[in-house]
């Protein structure tokens, strides 16, 4: 059977690599004693597939993988049975049955909502925000992007979804994003962050957060 | 510990959780005890970064006999890389232990692993991170006891003005008797001297303030005792009882990739071949193995609380083990459903495992090395390896009868008595390597051969027969170097890997040299000298120029041959293996002369001791 499992990647564990992740899964669910399916070939892997990576140092509410399993299991039984193995930081919040599918969690997915912590080495004012986030929403955003064929210019507004201020402080802004995420490609928002400061001619740190990875769950059909 | 700030350094660094923690199966414990009481606050610092530390065994047996103990805490600390280092030194954030980041200048005592001589500049960022004084004369009634531990305190003068103390031995007992005495002086008001002075009463530790090095006409001379109950010699700690021992316990699991990222099965301690070159052959005497169950039982548990998929049988010979006929094909077995792999590192060429390898093959072909050390018979019976080239190749022949089509093989250079045909054997050892996968039918044998020929810088190293010789000159190690990757120059499937010669001539100096040294280290580490044994990052300018401050220079240690009657500057130290066996061996050695492996009948090596501490007069 095929289950797709939804975890959180909190604070303690927002520095793991989305690599290390992936053993970190492996390695719950064989303490789990789990009926894991294996691949085929020269060197067997448990067939477990992230629906999307994330970047190192951030954290997540709705993260996605699919597990499949030599014999069935109710979700339930499944988070029961894991729960207690991930460390602390990694929780399931859902699991179900996706056996009647054979597309990955990848092809379904189609955005994401962040929560985005911004921090000024100098304070640009609210208004000054909210001006250069509607500047940016209604024009191009183009960045200098690394592909295979060197640095290029892209324009990442199609990737934009929404982008809200939320809150502003003396040195601190709270934004909430919406941007594409799908198999093709996404929004970065550490990316748009930055293009935000320069527009506001300061500099700082951000803290991104990702609250949900948008899956079209008929997609999988 | 300001968590915020910590976390923006984190951000910008290479590998960030080198410095998180909070792995699977970390202790975390209360600082107080159920009855009010605070823990002594141990820190286990290793000299080197993280993936390195978390491979070492050793360790991960302390932190686990610390935190078995109620009255202590025990916390880890690494050698922060490059980058983190001036991360901490820009935003002012002193080096602090994984599990509470709790700075280290605030814990009770620091406990350095000391696994090879080039991690030693890593001891000093680590204390200047914290804020401590880097000499032990420098430190005061408030700072943390300082001391260390492994294999290095054989010879422990290079680093004897660092530390307060040091641990000579296997530590799973002795570091028991240490805290129970460490809490008994914490408990009468003991200032540090007096500490020191009750736990130089414990057999295995060693104060280096009571004693004081003298050198004559620029060699070690005589080593004087400052305070007279201080022990004249520290003999070496040996758990007699490895069966019963304890061993690493609930493994924490780190998430990133470790060096050595699987279960370790520590099958014996000890060696009982005798190679005149290896120190661990010697300072891990006698040979004391676990029995097969208790093996298994530690592999059930060690499997069950990490869900590693690999285990590794870990000894300094894993095919010398008793059992091991009966113990491989057992855990293959037991966990071959869970599909849990098994490698046998330090496998000898000589014990024949070929159904292992068989077997070993159906879950994941692991990689194959082989050490024939030297490439002709002679220098092998020099160095008393007591491995023929017949068994090179037969045990090859049998790995790629098996499948394997990779393999290393591991030579040194620089032997004592080694002559250019030395050096050329080697290549002809490996041509016959290539001869032998080659002249299988295609359908047999693998794809392409991959035979890595590595040859590392022969140091020699106190309590082995060699520890009176010198190293061959940097000019000389590159000569023959060359002369060598010349002749496997054209050897189909063979390839060649060597060792940087100056990082090993500065461990030929540390492990021969004595307590000037000390200086020279920490002139070293403040000209920039870091993370030595990572070859690329090697400060060659800084090591130069800090011997030629102390008025000394590298090659007075390294090159130079000690006279067989000349005091050695770690005379005090007592392996508990007889410098009188050690220079016979020496002599023997020069005649070509072999001794038999102990197993086949006791050589004597403990002089009148063997009854007390091997027992062992009757051959295996």
């Amino acid at each position: 059977m095929r289950l797709a499992v939804v975890f959180t990647k909190e604070a303690p564990v927002r520095f793991v690599s989305h690599l290390d992740v992936q053993r970190l899964f492996q390695r719950a669910f064989r303490r789990a004693k789990l009926p894991l399916a294996y691949s085929q070939g020269f060197n067997p892997h448990p067939l477990v597939a992230f629906a999307t990576a994330l970047s190192v140092g951030s954290t997540s509410c709705g993260e996605y993988l699919d597990v499949t399993l030599t014999e069935d299991m109710a979700p339930e039984e499944f988070i029961e049975r894991v729960g207690p193995e991930l460390p602390e930081g990694v929780r399931i919040v859902e699991a179900f049955d996706i056996s009647y599918s054979r597309k990955s969690l990848t092809s379904a997915m189609r955005s994401a909502k962040y929560s985005a912590r911004a921090e000024f080495d100098k304070a640009p004012g609210e208004d000054a925000i909210r001006n250069a986030v509607s500047e940016l929403l209604s024009s191009e955003i183009v960045v200098m992007k690394r592909t295979k064929g060197g640095i290029k210019p892209v324009d990442i507004r199609p990737m934009l979804i929404s982008f809200e201020l939320v809150k502003a402080e003396a040195d601190t802004a709270v934004f909430a994003i919406c941007g594409v995420l799908s198999a093709e490609g996404g929004l970065n928002p550490d990316t748009l962050l930055n293009v935000l400061f320069e527009k506001l001619g300061v500099t700082g740190t951000t803290d991104v957060s990702r609250l949900e990875t948008v899956l079209d769950r008929e997609a999988l059909a | 510990m300001d968590i915020s700030k910590l976390n923006s350094i984190l951000k910008k660094v290479e590998k960030p959780t080198r410095y998180t923690g909070g792995e699977l199966n970390m202790r975390v414990k209360p600082l107080e005890t159920e009855d009010g009481r605070r823990r002594f606050r141990f820190a286990l610092c290793f000299p080197d970064v993280y993936e390195i530390g978390m491979s070492h065994l050793g360790s991960r047996i302390i932190y686990n006999v610390l935190n078995e103990r109620d009255d202590t805490y025990c916390e880890r600390s690494f050698a922060p890389w490059f980058d983190m280092e001036q991360a901490l030194r820009e935003n002012r954030i002193p080096i602090y232990s994984l599990e509470t980041k709790t700075p280290l200048a605030d814990f009770d005592i620091i406990g350095f692993s000391l696994l090879y001589e080039m991690c030693y500049t890593n001891i000093l960022t680590m204390l200047e991170l914290a804020g401590i004084p880097k000499r032990s004369r420098e430190r005061g009634e408030n700072d943390p006891l300082i001391i260390a531990g492994g294999p290095c305190v054989c010879n422990p003068e290079p680093v004897a003005d660092i530390m307060d103390a040091f641990v000579f031995g296997d530590g799973e007992e002795v570091m028991n008797e240490l805290m129970d005495v460490y809490a008994e002086c914490r408990r009468r008001g003991l200032d540090k001297r007096a500490t020191l002075l009750e736990l130089s009463r414990i057999k295995g530790i060693y104060v280096p303030a009571f004693y004081e090095p003298c050198c004559k006409n620029g060699v070690f001379a005589s080593l004087k005792k400052l305070e007279e109950q201080a022990p004249d010699r520290i003999e070496r700690r040996i758990v007699k009882d490895l069966d019963h021992a304890a061993y690493t316990g609930k493994l924490v699991v780190p998430y990133m990739s470790i060096v050595h990222d699987r279960v370790a099965l520590e099958v014996f301690r000890g060696c009982t071949r005798g190679c005149r070159f290896c120190q661990a052959g010697f300072i891990y005497r006698p040979i004391r193995e676990r029995e097969p169950d208790t093996i298994i039982k530690q592999a059930d548990e060690s499997l069950d609380c990490t869900g590693y998929d690999e285990i590794s049988v870990f000894s300094l010979s894993s095919g010398d083990y008793s059992h091991i006929h009966e113990l491989v094909p057992i855990i293959l077995d037991r966990y071959e459903k869970d599909r849990v792999s098994v490698s046998l590192p330090s496998l000898r060429i000589d014990s024949f495992l070929k159904d292992d390898l068989e077997k070993i093959q159906k879950v994941r072909k692991t990689g194959l090395t082989f050490a024939p050390e030297a490439g002709t018979q002679r220098l092998r019976d020099v160095i008393n390896k007591g491995v023929s080239e017949e068994d090179l190749l037969r045990s090859v022949h049998d790995a790629f009868v098996a499948g394997w089509h990779g393999v290393k093989l591991y030579f040194m250079l620089g032997l004592p008595t080694e002559t250019d045909d030395d050096v050329l054997g080697i290549a002809e050892l490996a041509r016959k390597v290539s001869r032998e996968f080659y002249s299988m039918p295609k359908e047999l044998r693998g794809k392409g051969l991959r035979c890595t020929v590595s040859a590392s810088t022969f140091v020699p190293k106190p309590f082995t027969p060699f520890q009176w010789e010198p190293q061959i000159e940097v000019s000389e190690v590159l000569r023959r170097q060359a002369l060598l990757r010349n002749a496997l120059k054209g050897i189909r499937g063979v390839e060649f890997s060597c060792h940087f010669s100056e990082t090993s001539r500065l461990e030929a100096a540390f492990a021969r040299g004595d307590r000037r040294l000390g200086e020279v280290l920490i002139s070293a580490y403040e000209h920039g000298a870091r993370l030595d044994s990572w070859d690329e990052h090697f400060n060659k300018e800084a090591w130069e120029l800090a011997f030629s401050e102390n008025g000394l220079t590298c090659e007075q240690f390294a090159n130079r041959r000690i006279g067989e009657d000349e005091p050695l500057p770690w005379a005090h130290m007592d392996a508990v293996v007889e410098q009188r066996y050690l220079l016979n061996e020496y002599k023997k050695a020069y005649n070509a002369e072999t001794t038999r492996d102990c197993r086949k009948g006791c050589n004597g090596c403990f002089g009148a001791r063997c009854r007390e501490f091997c027992g062992r007069t009757e051959a295996l």
